[in-house]
């Protein structure tokens, strides 16, 4: 008995295996040409510029052997003049701003959300096309607009300076303030899509005995509507929080200067005076706050139990 | 189901919606009424089409369009093609039992182009090209450096799109070719091909939605030569922080999208009713 067992096992699994060998070449033979195109102008390049951030600085900011962690040293805030907290508070304000930024996020995806779904169901699409829209056009464009709109001359800020909110002949930006908005503007829809397909499937019988036991509304949302939109919200923070964090056109128009984030310094390290050891070891910085924040969001996410249905 | 919202908490929600609503529009309202400006001369009062007539008869800004389009279309044909046989492949050539780094690896090498940060894409891209030039002296940075880049980006949004209408189908419509004698490569001329026709226009039309919204990428692989709306645009506001010939420029590319996703809505709509029209009669 035990030989028949294991020879009829043995059998379809090793057919099994040639069958699943011949399927992953034409795999590879189809998929193929697609894959070296991204291993080659994708993987390759991402490699050389990790490699980068461990190489010393040459004369016109190009890379150079010795390998050196002077790079680290310099975004950690060493310098030949000594330590400085400038690139600190660089990292720190763009955490806050994209924390800021995905929590304001949250506050107005809900009310839209729930909005739309109560809505006539043909109309519920359209309504979530006009969030989506404005996302579609340029986002240089999108950005510039908000730059007509809370520059010195617009009526918004005439209106600030007139409250005595802002000093007289200064616009609303480039301020923490203007960079904020963009950044709210930019990423409101990524919030709003996973959380209105979260919430369109709403078990609405559980809100409904919640009612019939006489639960107060905000504990029928916290108990009955919170719990069943949970999946949209963790996915909607990720798809918010991750890019607001890493974003260089917003913080470079509307901030300037004055409002310096990790974008628009990674940035400036390969444009206006090239030192790539420098800005590509601040990329591995931010990349690694990135994927940070996104084991820590994920533990915490499944302590809580619902991070079943969310993207990563 | 909105019965059992109070109405108190409706009108909240009406309360934050149409602010939200408004505040979406209301600054790309605002550069299509700046563009509106009057012109400089005597008349200066009125609005008028004077900077839309600047506009089209600004070299620059014409080449800056024909350089985009030039750009979305080529790089979109190829990021179709190698898009469709990486969706199809994965697709259709899945592990018959468990699976394996063989079959995990593509589909993370593909994701790999959607979830990288476009600022961290650009830069590698940049600091690529110029180690290629400078060692071979192929590939200076321009339209070529731009289009290599962008199919790199589009490549993996077809592959989704294909691979999801592929999903969507009846396997034994594979078999019943394989059934007919069709070879591998008959079966994906006339069966597959056929199938998938509104995956692939519908990802060759996301190609160039992609390759025209692009900015971040393009700005890092574009040489002197190859200036694009986006980037003519980029550096018009560093340049002289804006203007109502940008604004016109601006509007008019608002509009384009608007138009475009407004026609398609009707489109499927349309199209979608007809097959429910079909299907209960």
């Amino acid at each position: 008995m035990p030989s028949e067992i294991t020879s009829d096992k043995t059998k379809p699994a090793h057919a099994a295996r040639s069958e699943n060998m011949a399927r992953a070449i034409r795999l590879w033979i189809t998929a193929g040409p697609g894959l070296a195109w991204i291993i080659l102008f994708l993987i390759v390049p991402s490699a050389i510029l990790l490699g980068i951030g461990f190489m010393s600085n040459g004369d016109y900011g190009s890379p150079h052997l010795p390998l050196t962690l002077d790079p680290f040293k310099e975004v950690a805030g060493f310098s030949i003049l000594g330590w400085a907290d400038g690139n600190l508070i660089t990292l720190l304000r763009s955490l806050v701003q994209s924390f800021i930024a995905t929590f304001i996020t949250v506050l107005l995806a809900y009310p839209v959300v729930f909005f739309i779904i109560t809505r006539r169901p043909e109309i519920r699409p359209l309504l979530l096309l006009f969030v989506i829209l404005p996302s579609w056009t340029n986002q240089v464009v999108r950005a510039y607009a908000w730059v007509e709109l809370l520059g010195p001359r617009a009526p918004l800020s005439g209106l600030a300076q007139s409250l005595g909110l802002i000093p007289p002949n200064l616009g609303l930006m480039p301020t923490n303030f203007s960079v904020l908005i963009g950044l709210t503007y930019n990423y409101l829809p990524y919030m709003v899509v996973p959380l209105y397909a979260a919430a369109e499937k709403l078990d609405w019988s559980l809100v409904e005995a919640g009612r019939d036991l006489y639960a107060s509304g905000p504990r029928l949302f916290w108990a009955a509507v919170f719990p069943q939109t949970l999946p949209g919200l963790l996915s909607g923070i990720i798809l918010v929080a991750i890019p607001a964090f890493g974003d260089y056109i917003v913080p470079t128009l509307l901030g300037g200067n004055r409002v310096l984030m990790m974008g628009s310094l990674i940035a400036s390290q390969f444009t206006e005076t090239p030192n790539w050891p420098y800005g590509a070891a601040l990329t591995i910085i931010m990349l690694l706050f990135t994927c940070g924040g996104l084991i820590v969001f994920r533990r915490m996410t499944k302590r809580l139990g619902g991070g079943d249905g969310a993207m990563l | 189901m909105s019965r059992i919202i109070p109405k108190s908490i409706e009108r909240g929600l009406l309360g934050v919606s149409i602010p939200v609503y408004i505040l979406l529009y209301a600054p790309l309202f605002l550069i299509a009424v700046f563009s509106f400006a009057p012109a400089p001369g005597p008349d200066h009062h009125t609005a008028s089409l004077s900077w839309y007539h600047t506009l089209f008869h600004d070299p620059q800004v014409l080449a800056a369009l024909r350089r985009s389009l030039q750009l979305a279309i080529i790089s979109a044909m190829i990021g179709t093609v190698l898009g469709t046989l990486m969706g199809f492949g994965l697709n259709r050539f899945r592990p018959q039992s468990g699976s394996g780094w063989l079959f995990t690896l593509p589909s993370l090498i593909i994701y790999l182009p959607i979830i990288m940060p476009s600022l961290v894409f650009g830069i590698s891209e940049l600091i690529f090209f110029n180690f290629v030039h400078s060692a071979t002296g192929l590939l200076s940075a321009g339209l070529l450096t731009m289009g290599i880049a962008h199919v790199t980006f589009q490549a993996p949004y077809v592959a989704l799109v294909v691979f999801a209408r592929l999903s969507g189908l009846d396997p034994n419509l594979f078999e019943a070719s394989h059934d007919l004698y069709a070879n591998g490569w008959k079966s994906f001329l006339y069966l597959t091909i056929p199938v998938i026709q509104p995956a692939l226009i519908g990802g060759f039309l996301l190609a160039i939605t992609l390759s025209i919204d692009d900015f971040t990428i393009s700005f890092f692989t574009s040489g002197p030569g190859s200036v694009t709306l986006p980037l003519y645009i980029y550096s018009a506001i560093a340049r002289k922080g804006g203007s109502p010939e940008i604004n016109a420029l601006g509007t008019m590319m608002i509009a384009a999208v608007i138009g475009i996703a407004l026609l398609q809505y009707v489109y499927t709509r349309r199209r979608d009713r007809q097959l429910a029209v079909r299907g209960t009669t």
